[in-house]
């Protein structure tokens, strides 16, 4: 009696889990983790602040998306032209496209979705890519027009962002109908989201049933997720990924992404007004080495202080090998011959932001320039010290134009370095209004190059990102997320 | 009239206390460290700063003895060099603790009345703040140079002297010695220097010894928070706070600044015991929640 209540005991879990796993075969799901990082106020507008946008990424479409090359390919635009000044976008829409409440899919969304990011009481950071949108008028149902406050060839380019998703017209709080691969069937970011394919989604149904996300916040316990098999995708640190090296329950994935650890110097402040010193401080730097050491050979590609992507069509592929004797001469032609002294400041933020000064100090030390290094209390860092010293700084990927706008344009009010350059500037507005793409880009790689000569930021590398997946994931190549066609996505049993 | 209590020689007390076993243990786990740490320049087998992309988070070998750490730098000459500037920044600040706590303890518990009240009231006032906030106050403001850190760390740590010394006074100021010095005229610093001092010298010895260790540690929790001793400066906080995102992948770079730092204090903590023992001072175990 007692055997046979032990053996009951030890094999309902048993029989149990079995039923459920059987059950769970009869699905496709594929499971991951949200990271919780606005503590439960992930909202499913997409243009929010606090915008979930793992799972937004999947409910949602964008008009414009960009293809293998990072170029701007159509999603629901099916074609785009603009006027001679580039200040009037015309927009042909892809037709039979409906919404997962089966309304059809046409300009007056189109209207509604990109008027709304102009909304004050949003406040929403997509205005400042878009607040250019004067307003958007509808020319027949598949076909819009974007009028400009002021000319901008690249308008394809910032369509592309991975907010401007469409709504459908009149969409309110709490959102969640899209045009994407995947329906909301439970939303609930603290705990657990499920999203069921959307079979009429226009460009064929979803090789997955389902997607769950479950609410993990540590990355660590993610990490454990994803090892104990409970999770099936994940991103993933580079003192992580040996964990999953040789073991063929999982790939692993490196791809080229845009986020990059940089030090502003503050080039309005003396002696670092004068650009042979800010040359100086960067020329030194081994960047292939650097990006050796912080994120391991391979795992990214060198940056001549270029804060573009690689994979964007109009960044500056410059040669910068470290240059000791440069720097040098550099340093004795503006008065210090002996040296100089520098502060930078940075803060155990993120990992690696410590190391990168560190590294920083250890290789421009040969051209004699003196760093001391100061770690700052991360709390408040962004407050007090970024914008104000040589700061140690952090960014994650944009668009060509989005970024030199943003970081770099005289009195922007992210300029962390304080850089500033009429010619510049110049070249930013010349290139913005210009239609031919490669004329385009040869005014943004000028730019470029105007950062690199004067400019007071390093960038020294631009950083791959990291992904692990169950080796049953199918049909995930190794580019960043905005690149997944997730109805193509699958799992073999 | 009461007779003075006679304070042993100083070779005495060092005899005394190698005559113990946790006495003989713990000295010569400090003298180890200390001479490590006095010659580590000239025994450490590489730069300790020196950065390696070919060798990052080598296991120990014959050319690493402890493995590199993620920068590819050799943990063993990191840490035979890591414990220098925190000592130094540790005898520095306690040399600070130790002076102004005995003379405002001593002093007040002399002059007694309402300023002993106030200044006691001031001190319970400081030391009911968590020391770790107090001293990262400070560092917020005033920067986390060494320079900086000695005398935060002194002003903070004093104020548990102050406390000790006042209560090691107390028990002579009214001996007839002190009564009589103040018949006949001495000044009050004359009297705590020449009759007080003395007398409460071992009780001070003990808790100056415990306070190094404190201090030492925290300069490693300042250093593993960032607010310690900086970059390029090896130190065994920086390097258990640069390692511990790697534990699994590399678990000797978390390990040896580790047990070289906890080998430290324990060997400090021993010789202690046994120099409280020697002297008859009962040891202070825990102050400003060390």
């Amino acid at each position: 009696m007692k055997f046979k209540s032990h053996t009951q005991r030890v094999a309902m879990p048993f029989v149990v889990f079995m039923t459920l796993a059987s059950a769970a075969d009869a699905d496709t799901i594929l499971r991951r983790a949200n990271d919780l990082s606005f503590g439960g106020s992930e909202s499913l507008d997409p243009i929010s602040a606090t915008r979930f946008y793992e799972v937004n990424d999947l409910i949602y479409s964008r008009l414009i998306r960009q293809d293998e090359t990072g170029r701007p390919a159509p999603e629901l635009a099916q074609s785009w032209t603009a006027n001679e000044t580039a200040t009037e976008w015309t927009l042909t829409l892809q037709p039979g496209v409906t919404f997962h409440d089966g309304s059809a899919f046409d300009a007056a969304d189109v209207q509604f979705t990109l008027e709304r990011v102009k909304d004050p009481a949003l406040e929403s950071p997509v205005t400042d890519v878009l607040g250019l949108i004067e307003a958007v008028d509808v020319i027949d149902p598949m076909t819009a027009k974007i009028r400009l406050s002021t000319p901008h060839a690249g308008l394809p380019l910032l369509l592309m962002d991975y907010r401007v998703r469409m709504l459908p017209e009149g969409a309110a709080a709490p959102f969640g109908v899209g045009t994407g691969p995947f329906m909301l069937d439970s939303y609930d970011p603290e705990s657990t989201t499920i999203l069921n394919a959307n079979t009429a989604y226009w460009e064929g149904a979803p090789k997955l049933d389902r997607i769950e996300f479950t609410a993990i916040p540590d990355s660590e316990a993610r990490n454990q997720a994803m090892l104990g098999g409970q999770i099936d995708y994940n991103g993933l640190t580079r003192d992580q990924e040996p964990l999953y090296t040789g073991n063929t329950d999982f790939t692993v994935q490196s791809y080229p992404a845009g986020g990059w650890f940089g030090i502003a110097f503050q080039s309005n402040q003396p002696p670092l007004d004068d650009p042979r010193i800010r040359k100086a401080l960067r020329i030194a730097v081994d960047r292939a080495e650097m990006l050796a050491l912080m994120s391991g050979e391979g795992n990214g590609i060198v940056s001549c202080d270029t804060p573009v992507m690689a994979s964007d069509p109009f960044r500056a592929n410059l040669d910068c090998p470290q240059d000791i004797a440069g720097a040098k001469a550099l340093l004795a032609e503006a008065g210090y011959p002996d040296g100089i002294d520098i502060e930078v400041f940075t803060a155990d933020l993120e990992p690696g932001m410590v190391q990168y000064a560190e590294v920083y100090q250890q290789q421009v030390a040969e051209a004699g320039i003196r760093v001391k290094l100061t770690v700052a209390p991360s709390d408040g860092y962004w407050d007090d010290i970024w914008l104000k010293k040589n700061a140690v700084t952090s960014w994650g990927q944009r668009p060509a134009d989005q970024f030199l706008n943003e970081a770099y344009r005289s009195g922007a009010a992210w300029n962390e370095s304080h850089f500033a350059s009429a010619a510049f500037d110049t070249l930013l507005d010349q290139a913005r209004s210009t239609l031919d793409l490669e004329k385009a880009r040869s005014l943004y790689v000028q730019a470029q190059e105007i950062l690199f000569n004067e400019g007071g930021t390093l960038i020294a590398y631009q950083e791959n990102g990291r992904r692990v997946m169950s080796s049953r994931v199918t049909g995930i190549a190794p580019q960043d997320e905005d690149h997944i066609r997730w109805h193509l996505v699958g799992m073999t049993p | 009239m009461t007779a003075r209590r006679p304070a042993l020689p100083l070779p005495q007390v060092v005899r005394d206390v190698l005559a113990q076993r946790s006495g003989r243990i713990g000295m010569a786990i400090v003298f180890l460290h200390l001479a490590v740490a006095m010659a580590a320049p000239l025994i450490a087998p590489q730069d300790p700063t020196y950065q390696d992309a070919s060798a990052m988070l080598q296991s120990p070998s014959l050319a690493h003895w402890f493995g590199t750490d993620r920068l590819g730098r050799d943990v063993f000459s990191r840490t035979l060099l890591g414990g220098r500037e925190a000592m130094l920044i540790a005898t520095a600040a306690t040399i600070i603790a130790m002076a102004w706590g005995s003379a405002v303890g001593i002093l007040v518990a002399l002059i007694g009345g309402r300023t002993d009240a106030i200044v006691m009231r001031f001190i319970d006032a400081m030391m009911s703040i968590p020391w770790i906030l107090l001293v990262m106050l400070f560092v917020a403001a005033l920067g986390s140079s060494s320079a900086a850190l000695v005398p935060v760390l002194g002003f903070s740590y004093g104020l548990s002297a102050v406390y000790l010394a006042r209560a090691a006074a107390l028990d002579f100021v009214a001996r007839d010695f002190v009564v009589a010095a103040q018949i006949r005229g001495h000044a009050r610093w004359a009297i705590a220097v020449t009759e007080l001092l003395p007398n409460v010298r071992d009780s001070l010895a003990v808790q100056g010894a415990m306070q190094w260790s404190w201090i030492l540690l925290a300069v490693s929790s300042l250093s593993f928070l960032g607010m310690g001793v900086a970059p390029p400066t090896p130190d065994w906080g920086q390097m258990i706070a640069d390692a511990r995102g790697i534990m699994q992948r590399a678990p000797w770079a978390l390990i040896c600044p580790m047990l070289a730092l906890s080998s430290l204090v324990i060997g400090v903590n021993l010789a202690v015991d046994a120099l409280a023992r020697v002297t008859g001072v009962e040891r202070t175990r825990r102050v400003l929640g060390a």
